[in-house]
């Protein structure tokens, strides 16, 4: 273990650190723009310089090695000034145009330029103009005025989601970044982790185009949360706008919106990325919801609802449940704990890998495409739907059921969060909360357990199916109310 | 300044050139291949490395690195392949030697690539050609085809059972393509981008292999070296900087060409009496030494000079690439720079920030200057720009520029003052040297 000196002060490092490493270790800072945790050294942006001590010539901090008894000062006459420098050859010929860029708040080179420039620049020359909106792919725009070049987005590519989608087109102040096979966009069309570039960009560069001009990220909040979108189960922020910006006058549902989704860090789940279908969680979660509860079609309160349960279900010998793997790890908890002894419980795959999505790679997306099938099996065990013929209950919670492959002529209870046709064709009907709408874990398919928060509330109407189990509780069997 | 010996010793240029010269029949004749064989059947690939260190031959490319210390990186016998690259982009403003090499010594090349990969081990070697050069192509490629008709490429090479191919891969015109790692980049496919040190090239180049890049005049000097031995070569030159060098010169000088000059030559010498002075009887304003990224000296401060690292470093420059641009009196150095820092920000990779915006500041800004828009203190950010490039870029162009640019502003700043304060040239803009009316 070598260890090194940061400014006079002595740390522990590994042979195979680099300074720039040791130093994000131990809290000490260093700027850097080009150099990503998980991505290989690129050094082009020349930000992370430092200075080794008795040396007058500064060195980049990310590709150089540690030795025994290497000296090096992070904060030195010299070295701030290469950073003030390298930042008035980086803003040259950026167009500062922050006013209208969706970066704004959350760039990198805004915090650099306060910490390290704060001078307006000093060139004379007019700027490099170059593409503003172009379309990198379906989800994606660049702003090639913006980029800084710091290859971040071309080493993700080839590093990670290995699509090779994006290269460098000409060369010096006129480079490009662009797609790496002519001007095909179908590389990073088909990349299914493209919008981490989008994160990754330290600039306002590269914007997700779904998004592009209808946010500023000081109106949101990040909820910590988990994708529900595979069995890897993602750490992921929910953004929304924050309560105290809610807005009076426009559509309502802008204050409960799930604006964006980000990934967040967890080495033992995902690392710092994210697949773009966690990206389109909205689209998942803010499908049209059912919100009042039904007996056969018709809408009523959710005692009256909860009563005609509770009779179907006192009523049934051999009841059924086809369990939820979008449950949370409570309310598998709760439906165990409340009806596990009468029912004779499946677990069902509330989704099937959809048309033309990736169904498993060696990066994150799994092919069971739900997040707690884990957790639900090990209550409920394996075993594959089968009817008995006398069964004479159904209990279905989620998505994923056919109703025409139900035993004919037996009742239904069913929860369900979104509008669907077999929501009226069920004997009792409870309109269930999604997972953003209250707190819980997800355990993946490796056995992490992740927690996730409330992100917004509950739509009138909606109950948490936890509550629904436990109002069932405690019906005894075969006996008529 | 004592009279030394008479440098005249020459290694690369020993013969006439004539239509034939190249041809591996008339080389054979002048003894080429004699040191292949000598290497391969009585020494050591150890043995060979050991006598190019002794040897003291620097690199020919610009850095003037010890070939020596270079090769000593590579352990010949650690089982891993190992790679050689002869570094024939010659992109350097104002360098057309190694294109002399090529054309009309190939199998001097061959010979010594074939050497130095005994002592590398090194089973495939590569030969990096700018693109531009056709000629030179033509006649190395039809040497490789000559040498491996003959056994002398490829496998078991003069029965001895080393083997070796060599294979040239030609560039696609891009100055920073010449850069070491941005060559191995090019030949593995990728974007000529130079790579960041650590590793070095010895220990991760090509294919992530230990790499030697030496230069063709480098490489071209080894079989020599084998055949008379290290104390023959250190005997040429002067003790410090051994052998001799390749100078092409060009610019405004009567007879421009490629000269071999042993090292401690005297400038004068070459300039006046080989090269017949300067074009119409001009007065000589200045030189730029090896490459328009060595500083530029001043015809005075050349007067006294020999060619000779050893005193060419102490006044401010370098011997470079042997790329030397001889500028007559009544040059404008304005626009001289002008069309230099048009080179560097044309040719910049844009790789790292510094380089890549930095010369388009640094030209843009000298534009504006010759547009007559100029103002006293742009020189000053001109020197600061250049500054703050030096030490601070992935690769050496990032410095160079930075040199070049400082070299004239230095000494020429009052013909840039000129130019702001009347709005035109000291010198009518001129680059050609005209007959005087
Ligand atoms: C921008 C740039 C361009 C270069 N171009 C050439 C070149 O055209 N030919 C060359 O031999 N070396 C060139 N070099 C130097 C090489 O990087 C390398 O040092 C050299 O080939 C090593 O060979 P040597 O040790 O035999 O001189 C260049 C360096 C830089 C930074
Ligand atoms: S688009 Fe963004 S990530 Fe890509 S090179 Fe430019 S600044 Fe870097
Ligand atoms: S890999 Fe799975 S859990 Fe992760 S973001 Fe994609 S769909 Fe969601
Ligand atoms: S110094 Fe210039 S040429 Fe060299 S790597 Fe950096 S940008 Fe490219």
């Amino acid at each position: 273990m070598p260890q090194i000196f940061l400014d006079g002060q002595a740390f522990e490092a590994r042979t195979e650190q680099t300074v720039l490493q040791v130093a994000l270790e131990h809290g000490v800072f260093i700027p850097r723009l080009c150099w990503h945790p998980k991505l290989s050294v690129a050094g082009n942006c020349r930000i992370c310089v430092v200075q080794v001590e008795g040396r007058s010539w500064v060195e980049i901090a990310c590709n150089m090695p540690v030795s025994e008894g290497l000296r090096v000062l992070t904060d030195s006459p010299l070295v701030r000034e290469h950073r003030k420098a390298t930042m008035q050859f980086i803003t040259l010929n950026h167009p500062v145009d922050c006013g209208i860029c969706d970066k704004a708040g959350e760039c990198t080179l805004q915090d650099y330029h306060v910490a390290f420039n704060g001078e307006a620049s000093i060139s004379r020359e007019p700027k490099v103009q170059a593409t503003k909106f172009h379309r990198l792919s379906e989800r994606i725009t660049l702003d090639n005025e913006r980029c800084i070049l710091c290859t971040r987005c071309v080493r993700f590519t080839r590093e990670v989601s290995k699509s090779n989608a994006l290269g460098v087109k000409n060369r010096g102040d006129h480079s490009l970044i662009r797609p790496a096979e002519g001007d095909d966009v179908r590389l990073l069309d088909d990349d299914a982790y493209s919008e981490n570039i989008v994160d990754i960009c330290p600039v306002g560069a590269l914007l997700s185009t779904r998004l592009l001009y209808k946010e500023r990220v000081w109106y949101l909040q990040a909820t910590p949360s988990v994708c529900p979108g595979c069995a890897r189960g993602c750490a992921i922020d929910v953004w929304h706008r924050k309560p105290e910006w809610k807005l009076r006058t426009l559509d309502a549902r802008h204050n409960t919106a799930i604006v964006r989704v980000t990934p967040r860090d967890n080495p033992a789940v995902n690392g710092p990325w994210i697949c773009n279908k966690g990206r389109d969680l909205a689209l998942l979660l803010e499908r049209p919801r059912a919100d009042a509860a039904l007996r056969k079609g018709r809408a009523v309160a959710l005692d009256e609802a909860l009563a005609a349960a509770r009779e179907l279900i006192g009523r049934a010998r051999h009841p059924v449940a086809l369990v939820s793997s979008w449950g949370s790890d409570e309310e598998l908890a709760a439906l165990d704990d409340a009806l596990g002894d009468r029912f004779t419980c499946f677990v069902k795959d509330d989704h099937l890998p959809a048309d033309g999505e990736v169904v498993e790679d060696d990066l994150l997306i799994r092919a069971d495409k739900n997040p707690n099938g884990r957790t639900a099996r090990a209550r409920f065990g394996h075993q594959a739907l089968q009817f008995a013929p006398d069964t004479d209950l159904v209990l279905v919670w989620g998505e994923g059921c056919d109703f025409g492959r139900l035993p004919r002529g037996v009742p239904v209870i069913f929860l369900n969060a979104f509008l669907a046709a077999e929501n009226g064709h069920a004997e009792v009907f409870f309109p269930t909360s999604v997972h953003t709408e209250r707190d819980g874990h997800f355990t993946n398919a490796d056995g992490v357990r992740s927690a996730f928060s409330r992100c917004v509330d509950r739509p009138t109407g909606v109950v948490d199916a936890e509550r629904v189990f436990r109002a069932l509780a405690s019906v005894p069997a075969g006996v008529a109310p | 300044m004592a009279e030394l010996r008479e440098r005249d010793a020459k290694i690369l240029m020993t013969f006439p050139v004539t239509a034939s010269s190249h041809l591996l029949a008339e080389a054979r004749a002048r003894g080429a291949y004699a040191a292949l064989d000598k290497a391969l059947r009585t020494m050591t690939p150890q043995q060979v490395a050991k006598e190019v260190l002794a040897s003291g031959l620097q690199g020919r490319g610009g850095a003037a690195f010890p070939t020596g210390r270079k090769w000593a990186v590579i352990q010949y016998d650690d089982g891993q392949p190992h790679y050689l690259c002869a570094n024939a982009d010659e992109g350097e403003p104002g360098t057309f030697k190694d294109r002399w090499i090529l054309e009309n010594s190939p199998h001097q090349l061959v010979e010594s690539m074939l050497i130095a990969a005994y002592a590398l081990q090194v089973r495939h070697a590569f030969v990096y050609m700018r693109g531009e050069f056709s000629a030179p192509f033509r006649r190395l490629q039809g040497a490789l085809d000559e040498a491996r008709a003959a056994g002398l490429v490829g496998e078991n090479i003069l029965g001895t059972g080393f083997g070796c191919d060599i294979m040239i891969y030609r560039g696609a015109g891009s100055y920073v393509c010449g850069e070491a790692s941005a060559l191995l980049s090019s030949i593995e496919g990728k974007r000529g981008y130079p790579r960041n040190r650590p590793p070095r090239l010895t220990v991760k180049g090509l294919y992530q292999q230990p790499t030697v890049v030496n230069n063709v005049e480098t490489l071209s000097n080894i079989a020599w070296i084998v055949q008379h031995g290290a104390e023959a070569f250190k005997a040429v030159g002067t003790p410090k900087h051994p052998g001799t060098r390749l100078i092409s010169i060009s610019g405004h000088i009567a007879r421009p060409g490629v000269y071999e000059i042993e090292v401690g030559y005297r400038w004068r010498q070459l300039i006046y009496d080989d090269c017949g002075g300067m074009q119409h009887g001009a007065a000589l304003k200045c030189v730029i030494p090896g490459g328009i990224s060595t500083k530029v000296l001043t015809g005075a401060e050349i007067e006294t000079l020999n060619l000779d690292p050893a005193e060419v470093e102490p006044a401010g420059s370098s011997m470079g690439s042997g790329g030397m641009v001889a500028i007559a009196e009544g040059t404008c150095m304005v626009r001289l720079l002008q069309v230099m820092l048009r080179f560097y920000h044309h040719e910049s990779c844009g790789q790292c920030t510094p380089c890549r915006e930095g010369m388009g500041w640094l030209h843009r800004l000298i534009d504006r200057i010759v547009d007559g828009q100029g103002r006293l203190d742009d020189l000053d950010m001109m020197a600061r720009i250049s500054r703050l490039q030096d030490g601070n870029t992935i690769c050496g162009m990032g410095d160079a520029a930075g040199y070049a640019t400082l070299g004239i502003l230095a000494k020429y700043r009052h013909e840039f003052e000129h130019w702001i304060r009347e709005g035109r040239s000291m010198y009518e803009g001129n680059l050609e040297c005209r007959r005087s009316s």
